[in-house]
């Protein structure tokens, strides 16, 4: 083959000489600019969890139990188990309940104010908790008192979330890393979550119903994974802290 | 060049662009997924899925913009002619890197839920309707569809089988794609980054891309010449031995007029193989030789050299006085023109 001495023919077995220093030396700065812009933009991807998600409240301390535990069920605004008081827990705690996977704990409400046990595994994310269960709950006697503390009316800034990613079954997050996701939990009745930007009452993990104190998915839906300005009243079911929140922003 | 599809030939050449092109892949990955997280805080360390979702997905856009701007490169520094040979490898390597991005998605984000994973990414927008939700996932979906239909039609048969002006057209999709990641990103950084890193990154790239494209476009640029038979083409001695001049002509195809030995000829300017600049090539072996991808043809008759049979069509030349009067109506492809002393 003749020709000109930097014309590179493709099929060619190899470039031309005065060519293959100059093509060296691009790939050489390729591969180092590929492994440079990799280490660059991992270190600077966003934490979708924020710097303080997950820090609003004091630590609950690991819940250890054998096979089952039992408590007292509230079925509104979503399931929830009560634990007793105990050392250092004088409200007792309060665990989220849900399926295996984006799915909810199931039908539980004719268990309401019962007794109940149920075996699983908890997540935990500091003050909040959640039982993934792993069999079928069941009622074992009558529950005790659950008591509901009202503590006024709050204009609260945060996210909606749902609670097994608040709880730690994945890192939350403000927006994208975590809007549709967790719109899938929250659709398939995984218990939704107001993420407080700031601690209320001590906690910044509030169970999210409406005025009337239900879940009403499909009022919130849209405000989901989105930094938002909600107003409402905000009690305290057990351990719990329970936000009646107005689904229509207030204006920040 | 090919008239048959046999196993990929494989030369020096081809394999050192393969294994620069593989291996800075792996190491874009590694750095993202490996060795990024040991710099970062405990506090703001990603899980590993989310970082590979981030990972994959910024790879396949940044070997996209890196693919698109080897042409106008080409243009601007003919050293960069060597990249464009193989450009189909990047093409479909963004493909698959845009496929594992959506993979990790629906298997992170979307999984763990008796919805089907796909269901569940084209439902789930809880925005639906309001600005900016509604886009993001729409436009990560339509990049992928149209990356997926350009690797999937990327081999020479399917280019045979299209015709080259079909299968240019399609391949022209890609801008669309690299439009559709664009949007897909920036509408990803306003539902939800809080660092600007990488939608700056994303709108430099765009911007360098479209910068590159301009600057080559303006280059190349000729006012087209004017008439309808024999028109004044160019000084016979601006024709370079071996290689050629380029002449927009106001009707039809640009045409290349080559010089080899002495003597000139004209054939149109587009090859049959992928329309790549011929003027831009180089007689090699008595043959136009195209930049793009070595397709050549004899410069008498326009036709490849057997057993090829592309052919090009060809013009008829004078010379006077130094001058190179070109005849504006093509021949036939492959007829047969006698080279024009000069």
């Amino acid at each position: 083959m003749s020709g000109s001495p930097d014309f590179f023919i493709g099929w060619s077995s190899s470039p031309p000489r005065p060519l293959r220093r100059f093509l060296a030396v691009l790939g050489a700065g390729v591969m180092a600019g590929a492994i440079a812009l990799g280490i660059g933009l991992g270190f600077a991807a966003d934490d979708p969890a924020g710097p303080g998600f997950g820090q609003g409240g004091a630590p609950v301390p690991a819940l250890v139990f054998e096979e089952r535990v039992t408590g007292t069920l509230t079925a509104e605004p979503y399931p929830v188990l009560h634990l007793p008081p105990s050392p250092g827990l004088p409200r007792g705690r309060a665990l989220l309940l849900a399926g295996d996977g984006k799915v909810g704990v199931g039908d539980v409400a004719a268990m309401a104010g019962q007794s109940v046990a149920m075996g699983g595994f908890a997540l935990r994310r500091g003050d909040i908790e959640m039982l993934a269960t792993g069999d079928a709950p069941e009622v074992v006697g009558p529950g005790a008192p659950v008591p509901v503390e009202r503590l006024g009316r709050w204009r609260i800034t945060g996210e909606i979330c749902d609670g097994k990613c608040a709880s730690g079954g994945m890192r939350p997050g403000i927006g994208l890393a975590h809007r549709a996701c967790a719109t899938l939990c929250l659709s398939g009745d995984i218990p939704a979550i107001f993420v407080a930007t700031a601690p209320v009452e001590g906690s910044a993990y509030l169970l999210l119903a409406d005025a009337e104190g239900r879940a009403n998915l499909a009022a919130f839906r849209p405000l989901v994974g989105q930094r938002v300005r909600l107003e409402g009243e905000v009690l305290r079911q057990g351990a719990m802290l329970v936000f009646r929140a107005d689904p229509r922003p207030v204006a920040p | 060049m090919s008239v048959r599809y046999g196993v990929v030939g494989w030369t020096p050449a081809k394999r050192w662009y393969d294994a620069v092109l593989l291996g800075a892949i792996a190491l874009y990955l590694v750095g993202y997924t490996e060795l990024a997280p040991m710099l970062v805080p405990e506090s703001r360390a990603l899980d590993g899925q989310s970082l590979r979702i981030k990972a994959f997905g910024s790879a396949a856009f940044l070997l996209l913009t890196f693919a698109l701007a080897i042409g106008p490169l080409a243009r601007l520094d003919r050293r960069f002619l060597p990249l464009l040979y193989n450009r189909r490898h990047l093409g479909v390597m963004t493909f698959a890197l845009a496929l594992a991005h959506a993979l990790e998605v629906l298997g992170w984000h979307f999984a763990f839920s008796p919805t089907p994973p796909l269901v569940a990414a084209l439902s789930s927008e809880p925005g639906l309707g309001t600005w900016p939700g509604t886009p993001f996932v729409p436009f990560g979906i339509l990049a992928l569809l149209i990356l997926f239909a350009l690797a999937a039609t990327s081999h020479d048969f399917w280019l045979n089988f299209l015709t080259p002006p079909v299968w240019k057209a399609l391949h022209l999709g890609i801008y669309l794609a690299y439009a559709a990641a664009v949007a897909h990103q920036v509408f990803g950084y306003f539902l939800a980054a809080a660092n600007p890193g990488f939608v700056g990154v994303t709108v430099a790239s765009a911007g360098l891309l479209l910068g590159l494209h301009l600057a080559a476009g303006l280059r190349g640029r000729r006012a087209p010449i004017l008439g309808a038979e024999w028109v004044r083409a160019a000084a016979a001695a601006d024709i370079p031995e071996g290689g050629a001049v380029v002449v927009e002509v106001a009707a039809g195809e640009p045409v290349a007029i080559f010089r080899n030995e002495g003597q000139l000829s004209a054939v149109s300017n587009l090859c049959a193989h992928q329309n790549g600049p011929l003027g831009e090539g180089r007689v090699v072996d008595g043959c136009i030789t195209c930049p793009w991808h070595g397709f050549q043809y004899r410069l008498a008759d326009g036709c490849a050299p057997a057993p090829y049979t592309e052919k090009l069509a060809t013009y008829r030349l004078r010379v006077e006085g130094g001058e190179v009067f070109l005849d504006v109506r093509a021949c036939p492809p492959g007829t047969y023109q006698q080279p024009v002393p000069a």
